[in-house]
């Protein structure tokens, strides 16, 4: 009796807006008990709506308050902000992102170290030096062995067409440039980009897919032409050069090379047309400019990086370290921190990240801890969602169709969730 | 008001004088008409005898009597009459004037004869108004005696006397009889005009007619009062001093008490006496604060005590001292000769020694113990002549009772022997030094502050089935090379934990070193009794391909090699299975190698067979593939060797000792004193001034070469043998791991300043390792560019620690 007492008297005021019109509230304000849930104000909400729209079937939302998911009671919320809890709260609601659905799991004979997905395709670099093209309801295409290193990075050349060709990179100190169609039994390395000292770690395609760069552990950025023709003839020259397995093949040299990192390179993308973001075991993002071939900026940190990942739609860099936290930055930011947002829940090194294409607030993460994990940046306590599965280290993951979240690891599979707010 | 009715009167009287100057008739009628106020006065003074009556009555009595105030013609002849008569009569008429008016009690009247002191009491404040107005009468009486010629001025001294008695008086100001009513201002201000001022009746006073400087002579002249007439501003009058005026200013001038009849030796009446009552005068209590002494004062004398004491106020005789001293200034040369003493003693004030407490030996009733028995009473008895050196200086004696202990016979004696000791021994302050020993401790950074280090259990390399003893990395940092009892030698990359190559050997793998030169991707694995030159093929090919061209054909040398060499080592080529593993190179010792480790240019090799005696080191060069010995004596049990950093230096760890030779000059330069049983493995600091040695007797001792030839600090952190060591090239981090499975990370600070010493600070202990067959950590290396440490353990993992 006398609790309920006790959370009848404690009201708070509080105001929904959404920026959804499909689901829209009169703007009114509500008295809500302080310490009401993000389920009870789903249920409150609902109502509302049943009210106002015959809305035949509930939905999940998901509340904002002061910029951040509610996922304690909204009183702490509040407290945790020092925030006034006499003013009006005004609570902005999304509608929750569905749980991805795990879809299928891709056997490989080796562990995953690169992978992209490009339509349907899901192109994968494997340890045992090949490259293997699956599709996402998990038939095997092709397998390609080109290299004679493990494979440790693949692109696509073309965003969501495979029929672009693709780009893989590999510790045998090459990059090979493939052309595939999706009618072909095997693709066809187009030419060999020839020109890194060590290992090469990472590639990343310029968003007009006429350059790619390539980065590893000489600590150098090469810049390479991405062109499938042979004779494109804008580079400055070809060299015939045997291939380790006789085949023929077409030598590339580097546009340029532009040196700066001093230590491996493990992270490239290709932040605008002419922009290069690479990050570094050396404890640097660095910004270059692909056309002046200069350092545009550059962010030290504290731990050497172990992967980046930058968003066209919110213009920020994702990226972990050698370590179990995942760090916003944002480049652009002149005064105080460029690291804005800690998002620790993974035990282990987090070794892969990358943003979603279609929502500027959702990344996901794969991490030694053998956890993907699906994030938003406006919750950095706790992920969203737990993509488990994995039964060893998560060395790579991708969400570059919207539809699929692929992840692979030591564990010798692929993992695709479908993402059901696509479907 | 009656009064003022009276005053008004008065004055519109003397106006009529002032009109009729030279008329006597009116001059008298005045008179009778100051009597009739008089009688007025007298009348109400009898009826005032009698206390109780109330004062409006008093006032209806004389309105009554102001009305019939010019019928009493009779009383005022009589008045007359009794002036006419001396002096005597006069005090007679006071006198009688003073019974009439009962309550007077003016003192100035009862000068005289002193009468009056019982009537004291009956004064009366209502009363002395009235009092005063007889004594004016009096006065007018005195007037009178002057002379028919000055009626006037007579009069008008009169008046003013009233007027001012009047200001005398206790009244307030509204009584006041001033006739001019301009009131308390400069009278000058009406020097222009003609008049004066104004009177009751708002009429002018007009000035009265001016005298002319010849008026003012003659006057001189003439007039035998001259002297004592004044001019009365208010009214402009001449007015005449009397006697009493006269005799007043004389009293003023004379510094005396203006009133006559004041009675200065009047007797003395105590009204608090010295003696004690047994009421207080006051109703309270004495305050408390009155019995408590004054904190307040305490301080402020503590405080003037202090001064007087650091001299920093003199007394007099000090500043006539001083002053005297003053005169003629001569320095003292040396100042010590003439510093006072006395500051001195209050500076350092050395107490006497206090006296010992009696003991058990000097009670009257000691124990037995404490008493002599025959062979102690001997020996006390011996030393008669030198009673110093007796242990007691009196025997000691057992009495019943208190009772029965004599006198003490020696007392007088021991008392002045102690003044003689406190007089003739000089006392001086020993200083004594009191170090705590927390303070000797050095104060350690917080571990906060010196990060990167190692915190946290990243990634595990497992693999090897069997413990793994020695690991190593490449420069880079990405490849990491372990050598295990399961006789492989597998490269792993270090980022991902992937095993990239397994060599399996014929033998248990005891030490392995990749070669330092980035230009050669060599390994070297020290495997049984073999040491094998081995090119992993990661990393870059082209100086991997570079390094199988230059081993590829062995130099063919004239030099032969020594029967002594020979036996010692056999250089081989590596066989057809061999080379395809990536053996470049296989030497096979005459005993079996423990540790391997390369020069810092990565041409030399240095080889221990701890069995070897005289030939347990071994140096190879890989470019020549051959191999020398540098020692021709057997020194002990070779440890571990290591190369200098920089300098052709070679230090040999015994079981012992760590030695130091030149390579150059052939010498040993430095012999290190471990001061422990064993010394398992030790490293070198990148900047080659300090070295970390590591024992089995669970120490890790720190070397500053350059300081001394021991340890510069012996760090016991570890429960068991510590087996592995190492700095990081980059950071000021060095690391332990010890077969207690914990692995201790320490900062080792050298600055680069050669007069500070180098800074260790144990930082972290880590334990993840399992123990097997007792073992727990073999090697411990640091990564070489990030703050990561990589161990080895017996239980047959690698794990790596990052910060």
């Amino acid at each position: 009796m006398e609790r309920m007492d006790q959370s009848a008297e404690a009201q708070l005021q509080v105001r929904f807006v959404t920026k959804q019109e499909t689901y829209a509230v009169p703007d009114v304000p509500f008295s809500v008990p302080q310490n009401i849930d993000t389920s009870r104000l789903n249920k409150l909400l609902n109502e509302l709506l049943r009210e106002n729209a015959e809305l035949l079937k509930p939905t999940e939302f998901d509340f904002l308050v002061l910029g951040q998911l509610l996922r304690v009671p909204l009183i702490e919320h509040l407290q945790e902000f020092n925030e006034s809890i006499e003013a009006t709260v005004e609570i902005e609601y999304v509608q929750r992102t569905p749980a991805p659905e795990p879809e299928d799991a891709l056997l490989h004979d080796d562990w995953i170290s690169g992978i992209q997905v490009a339509d349907k395709w899901v192109l994968t670099g494997c340890y045992d030096q090949t490259i293997n093209i699956w599709t996402t309801r998990g038939k095997h295409q092709v397998s390609a062995r080109e290299h004679t290193n493990i494979v440790k990075a693949v692109c696509w050349l073309k965003q969501g067409d495979p029929s672009g060709g693709f780009v893989t990179v590999s510790h045998d100190l090459t990059g090979i440039i493939w052309k595939w169609e999706p009618s072909e039994e095997q693709p066809k390395p187009v030419t060999v980009l020839r020109g890194h000292e060590r290992g090469i770690d990472a590639v990343g395609v310029s968003s007009n897919s006429e350059r790619l760069a390539t980065g590893g552990w000489d600590t150098y950025l090469k810049l390479w032409s991405a062109s499938l023709d042979v004779e494109d003839c804008y580079e400055p020259f070809h060299k015939k050069i045997r291939g380790v397995q006789g085949k023929a093949t077409i030598a590339r040299t580097p546009l340029h090379t532009l040196k700066g990192h001093k230590e491996s390179i493990v992270a490239i993308q290709w932040s605008e047309s002419d922009t290069i973001c690479t990050a570094s075991m050396d404890h640097t993002l660095k910004l270059w400019d692909a056309e002046l071939c200069g350092l545009r900026n550059e962010v030290v940190a504290e731990k050497a990086f172990l992967g980046a990942s930058w968003s066209p739609l919110s213009r920020t860099i994702i990226t972990c370290s050698a370590d179990r936290h995942i760090r916003l930055y944002d480049p652009r930011s002149t005064e105080g921190s460029v690291c804005k947002t800690l998002f620790t829940s993974h035990t282990l090194w987090v070794s892969a990240v990358t943003w979603s294409q279609h929502n500027e607030h959702l990344f996901m993460s794969g991490s030694y801890d053998e956890c993907v994990k699906l994030w938003d940046t406006r919750c950095p306590r706790a992920p969203l969602y737990d993509l488990s599965g994995h039964e060893g280290k998560v060395l790579c993951v991708d969400w570059s169709n919207p539809k699929h979240l692929v992840s692979g690891g030591t564990d010798n599979s692929v993992h695709i969730f479908k993402n059901r707010q696509f479907n | 008001m009656p009064k003022e009715r009276l005053k008004r009167k008065i004055s519109g009287s003397e106006k009529q004088v002032e009109d009729v100057l030279e008329k006597q008739k009116e001059e008298d009628e005045d008179e009778n008409l100051w009597n009739v106020v008089n009688d007025d006065e007298e009348d109400s003074s009898d009826s005032d005898g009698d206390i109780e009556e109330s004062e409006e009555e008093f006032k209806i009595e004389s309105d009554d009597e102001n009305d019939e105030d010019h019928s009493n013609t009779d009383d005022e002849e009589e008045e007359e009459e009794e002036e006419e008569e001396d002096e005597e009569a006069e005090t007679d008429d006071d006198e009688d004037l003073s019974e009439k008016t009962v309550g007077n009690g003016l003192r100035d009247e009862s000068d005289v004869d002193g009468s009056d002191n019982d009537k004291i009491s009956d004064s009366n404040i209502d009363n002395s108004k009235h009092n005063n107005d007889s004594t004016n009468q009096k006065k007018s009486k005195n007037t009178k005696k002057q002379g028919l010629k000055n009626k006037i001025n007579e009069n008008k001294n009169e008046t003013k006397t009233v007027i001012e008695d009047e200001y005398a008086d206790y009244d307030t100001s509204d009584e006041e009889d001033i006739r001019n009513t301009v009131g308390n201002i400069p009278m000058n201000w009406y020097d222009e005009y003609r008049h004066l001022g104004y009177d009751w009746d708002g009429n002018k006073i007009l000035k009265p007619e001016g005298q002319d400087q010849l008026d003012a002579f003659l006057k001189r002249i003439d007039d035998p009062d001259f002297w004592r007439t004044v001019k009365d501003p208010q009214t402009g009058q001449e007015v005449k001093l009397t006697d009493e005026d006269v005799k007043l200013i004389r009293r003023i001038q004379g510094q005396k008490i203006p009133d006559e009849t004041f009675d200065e030796y009047a007797p003395w009446i105590e009204w608090f006496t010295s003696e004690v009552m047994k009421t207080p005068i006051r109703k309270f209590p004495e305050h408390k604060r009155s019995f408590l002494p004054s904190k307040y004062e305490e301080k402020k004398v503590e405080k003037l005590a202090r001064a007087l004491k650091m001299g920093w106020i003199k007394t007099k005789e000090e500043q006539d001292k001083l002053r005297a001293k003053k005169e003629p200034q001569f320095y003292m040369l040396w100042q010590t000769d003439d510093q006072a003493d006395e500051m001195r003693r209050i500076y350092k004030h050395i107490p006497a020694p206090k006296r010992h407490l009696p003991g058990h030996a000097e009670s009257y009733n000691p124990p037995a113990e404490y008493l002599f028995d025959e062979k102690e009473l001997k020996q006390w008895n011996k030393l008669k002549d030198s009673p110093w050196k007796r242990k007691l200086h009196f025997v000691p004696q057992k009495f019943d009772s208190l009772r029965k202990v004599p006198a003490y016979s020696r007392y007088i004696k021991e008392r002045f022997l102690r003044c003689l000791d406190l007089y003739l021994c000089p006392r001086a302050i020993k200083m004594k030094l009191t170090i705590e020993p927390e303070a000797l401790v050095p104060k350690l950074p917080s571990p906060r502050d010196l990060q990167p280090f190692p915190t946290v259990l990243s990634l595990e390399y497992v693999g090897h089935s069997d413990m793994i003893r020695t690991i190593d990395t490449d420069k880079t940092g990405q490849y990491l090379v372990s050598g295990s009892d399961d006789c492989t030698v597998k490269i792993w990359e270090i980022n991902t934990g992937r095993c990239l190559k397994t060599i399996q050997t014929d033998a248990v793998i005891r030490s392995v070193k990749w070669c330092p030169n980035s230009s050669l991707s060599l390994i070297l694995v020290a495997s049984g009794n073999k040491v094998i030159l081995l090119n992993p093929h990661v990393g870059d090919t082209l100086v991997c391909n570079k390094t199988d061209a230059v081993l590829k054909d062995a130099p063919t040398t004239d030099i032969i090699i020594s029967e002594r060499v020979r036996t010692t080592v056999e250089w081989r080529e590596p066989e057809e299975d061999e080379y395809a593993k990536g053996y470049r190179a296989v030497l096979t010792h005459f005993k079996e190698v423990t540790q391997v480790t390369w020069h810092g240019r990565g041409d030399y090799f240095a080889c221990v067979m701890p069995d070897g005696q005289n030939r347990s080191v071994l140096i190879g060069q890989v470019s020549k593939r051959r191999s020398q010995l540098p020692f021709s004596k057997p020194k002990g049990l070779v440890q571990c060797v290591l190369f200098h950093p920089s300098k052709p230096f070679l230090f040999v760890a015994t079981q012992r000792h760590v030695r130091i030779y030149d390579l150059m000059k052939q010498m040993l330069v430095k012999k290190l004193l471990t001061n422990c049983k064993w010394i398992s493995t030790m490293d070198i600091h990148p900047g080659g001034d300090n070295l970390l040695v590591a024992t089995y007797d669970r120490k890790v001792l720190w070397f500053d070469l350059d300081l001394s030839t021991k340890p510069y600090q012996t760090l016991r952190l570890h429960g068991t043998a510590v087996r592995g060591v190492s700095f990081h090239k980059r950071y000021p981090l060095f690391a332990s791991g010890s077969d207690d499975k914990s692995l201790i990370i320490s900062h080792g600070m050298v600055y680069n300043d050669l007069m500070q010493n180098p800074l260790i600070v144990p930082l972290k202990r880590l334990q993840n390792h399992k123990s097997a067959n007792d073992f727990g950590i073999f090697d411990v290396h640091f990564h070489p560019l990030q703050p990561w440490v990589f161990t080895s353990g017996a239980d047959g993992t690698i794990k790596l620690y990052s910060n």
